[in-house]
């Protein structure tokens, strides 16, 4: 009988060490303890981050997506959840983006000399030419979406003249130490942003990691960032495609006019304020803004049926608040933005 | 005199070569005619599919998953026919099994011979551990063998390779090694399933209850997993994972996901294992 309780207590010990390996599992990863990495200044951090060139690097990116935005049709990046993009790059012209869904993939690679956007769903390759392509650089604008460096660095210049800028210790962000750079508001600011912090990779002085914290919550309204990275020169064969067999290619067109003119025919944009508080005013095109008027395709959004309406002495309209930024969309067809708190 | 006799009669019957009860359980367990009928009609989800496939014609279809991926690109098919029956037809296979392992044999009386044969508690549960792990690789390889069988002649390769879901081609012989890695993975899955479905077994003798739990479990995961709110628990839920196995047609590779849910499958093998062995350690009939 010992031999029977010595046994049942080890199939009961193997039981619970099931258990307490599903609870590692779920135990959120890079927990370990911070490393520790010789001081820096902020000025020097930030300098060092805008000059840096990473070169060749591979990984996977990960956007955790609580802003409270809207769907919108064909971006499903843009509603609240996680996605995920592998990107590749060679630290030049050449490079590559996959974008999962859960039964397809999106791939656009840009080889030097012409840019292919693949579609497994549809298995369709658009092919546009490089020179065409308005922002050359590689994928175009979903890489910059996609990529963390470009949004971080983007962020950084835009932001040091009204912010306090500081370096709040050091981090673990994809297996890679890292500092904490953190942005936060000048207390004369207004605005429904509390922080943002950047994980800028200790060793190559690029941005990892992309968090923004609103006022109010302490999980990220946004968070972008690489969840495993590897630096050197990637495999050469990730920068060149091939349209498979079976597949439909499509010559491209450049998007017309978005280079150079207006991003859409309303009226250019004004700008209200400076630094954290700043608020955007533009005039939407008046088919898109007037409920009911105009025929909008399908598959574009109409701005009349979001938010909820407001009215004030500047008219009536309609606010659509997300968790960083709230906008106003007035009957008549103006716009407000920013990331300012409403007053009611 | 008797300490000899009893060692001289225990050692032997102790120890019982093990590749005849494994091969005893074999014969039992592939004598049944419902896992033969089982068996059946796991051959027949890819023909089925690469049949309404080819019927819809050509050019890229629109189907529920990745079904739609299958058209012209025959060496889907296995893949995706794994990936569709993993969500009830294979744990319901695997639960049904486990359930005539041990409820079923208490259910007809013949547990109690199995209990006082001279064969360890422990090596019993092993051996039924063992018939149901082959129920689930049989049913998991009748799928891709006959779905690459069914992908290569009904619907017709794109020249005989792969395309995957990123755009790149792969030769045979490297779609047929990544058809593999999908069916080890996904018996790691059912070995998960299979092992919770023995610890029910082991709890009671009505067959119907184990296959109840199992698959009630598992549209209970389902449901859990679409709560917003109850997002904390997915990496706790074995469900969760499943959708790696499309991974397999992406390139490069990517071996996270099935990494990751090959682990969490071996967690819930440590705790369904270690409760069948502590029940039938005790078990009296």
């Amino acid at each position: 009988m010992a031999t029977g309780r010595t046994g049942r207590i080890a199939a009961a010990g193997v039981a619970v060490a099931g258990l307490v390996g599903l609870g590692l599992l779920a135990a959120p990863a890079g927990a370990g303890a911070a490393p520790e990495l010789p001081p820096v200044s902020p000025e020097d951090l930030v300098s060092s981050v805008l000059t840096a060139d990473p070169g060749a690097f591979g990984g996977t990116v990960e956007l955790d997506n609580a802003l409270g935005l809207p769907a919108l049709p064909g971006m499903p990046q843009a509603s609240d959840g996680t996605s995920t993009a592998r990107v590749w790059t060679d630290g030049d012209r050449r490079g590559r983006v996959q974008l999962p869904t859960s039964n397809g993939e999106r791939t656009l690679v840009s080889d030097g000399q012409t840019f292919w956007a693949w579609d497994s769903e549809s298995r369709t390759v658009t092919r546009v030419p490089e020179g065409e392509h308005p922002q050359g650089g590689p994928g175009g604008p979903d890489a910059a979406n996609a990529d963390p460096a470009a949004a971080a660095t983007q962020l950084l210049a835009a932001l040091r003249p009204t912010s306090e800028i500081s370096v709040d210790g050091t981090a673990e962000v994809a297996g890679r130490p890292a500092y904490e750079l953190v942005l936060a508001p000048a207390a004369s600011e207004r605005t429904l942003l509390r922080e943002v912090r950047v994980a800028v990779d200790a060793e190559h002085r690029m941005p990892l990691q992309l968090t923004v914290l609103a006022t109010g919550s302490s999980d990220p309204a946004l968070q972008l960032g690489f969840t495993d990275i590897s630096f050197g020169a990637q495999d050469e064969s990730l920068f060149s495609f091939t349209p498979p067999p079976g597949a439909t290619v499509e010559d491209g067109q450049a998007p017309e006019g978005r280079p150079g003119g207006a991003p859409f025919q309303g009226t250019e944009p004004t700008v209200v304020g400076d630094g954290w508080d700043t608020v955007v005013v533009a005039t939407a095109p008046a088919d898109a803004a007037a409920p009911g008027t105009g025929e909008l395709d399908g598959d574009e959004p109409s701005l009349a049926q979001l938010g909820t309406p407001v009215s004030g002495p500047w008219g009536s309209g309609r606010m659509i608040s997300t968790a960083v930024a709230t906008a106003i969309v007035t009957d008549d067809g103006r716009i407000a933005a920013g990331a300012c708190r409403s007053r009611s | 005199m008797t300490a000899v006799a009893l060692t001289g009669t225990a050692a032997p019957a102790r120890s019982a070569p093990v590749l005849r009860l494994l091969g005893a359980e074999l014969r039992w367990v592939l004598r049944r005619p419902r896992t033969l009928v089982m068996l059946g009609v796991f051959a027949l989800v890819p023909v089925l599919i690469s049949i309404g496939v080819a019927t819809a014609g050509d050019g890229p279809g629109d189907g529920p998953g990745l079904i739609g991926a299958i058209a012209g690109n025959g060496l889907v098919l296995p893949v995706a026919a794994i990936t569709v029956s993993l969500a009830l037809l294979l744990p319901l296979a695997v639960a049904m099994a486990a359930a005539d392992a041990i409820a079923g044999e208490a259910a007809h009386g013949t547990l109690r011979g199995l209990l006082i044969a001279p064969v360890g508690r422990l090596r019993l549960v092993g051996m039924k551990a063992f018939g149901v792990l082959v129920v689930a690789v049989l049913a998991t390889l009748a799928i891709a063998v006959v779905g690459v069988v069914a992908g290569l002649v009904v619907v017709g390769g794109a020249e005989g390779q792969l395309v995957t879901l990123s755009g790149t081609v792969v030769g045979l012989g490297d779609a047929l090694g990544r058809v593999g890695l999908v069916v080890l993975w996904t018996v790691g899955q059912l070995a998960a399933v299979g092992a919770i479905a023995l610890a029910v077994s082991s709890l009671t003798e009505h067959p119907l209850v184990v296959l109840a739990s199992v698959l009630g479990g598992l549209i209970v995961f389902g449901v859990l997993s679409a709560i917003p709110t109850l997002d904390w628990l997915q990496p706790y839920l074995l469900t969760t994972g499943w959708t790696a196995g499309a991974d397999v047609l992406r390139d490069p590779m990517p071996l996270s996901g099935i990494a990751e849910s090959t682990l969490r499958a071996l967690c819930y093998v440590a705790v369904g294992g270690g409760l069948t062995i502590f029940r039938m350690l005790r078990r009296d009939a």
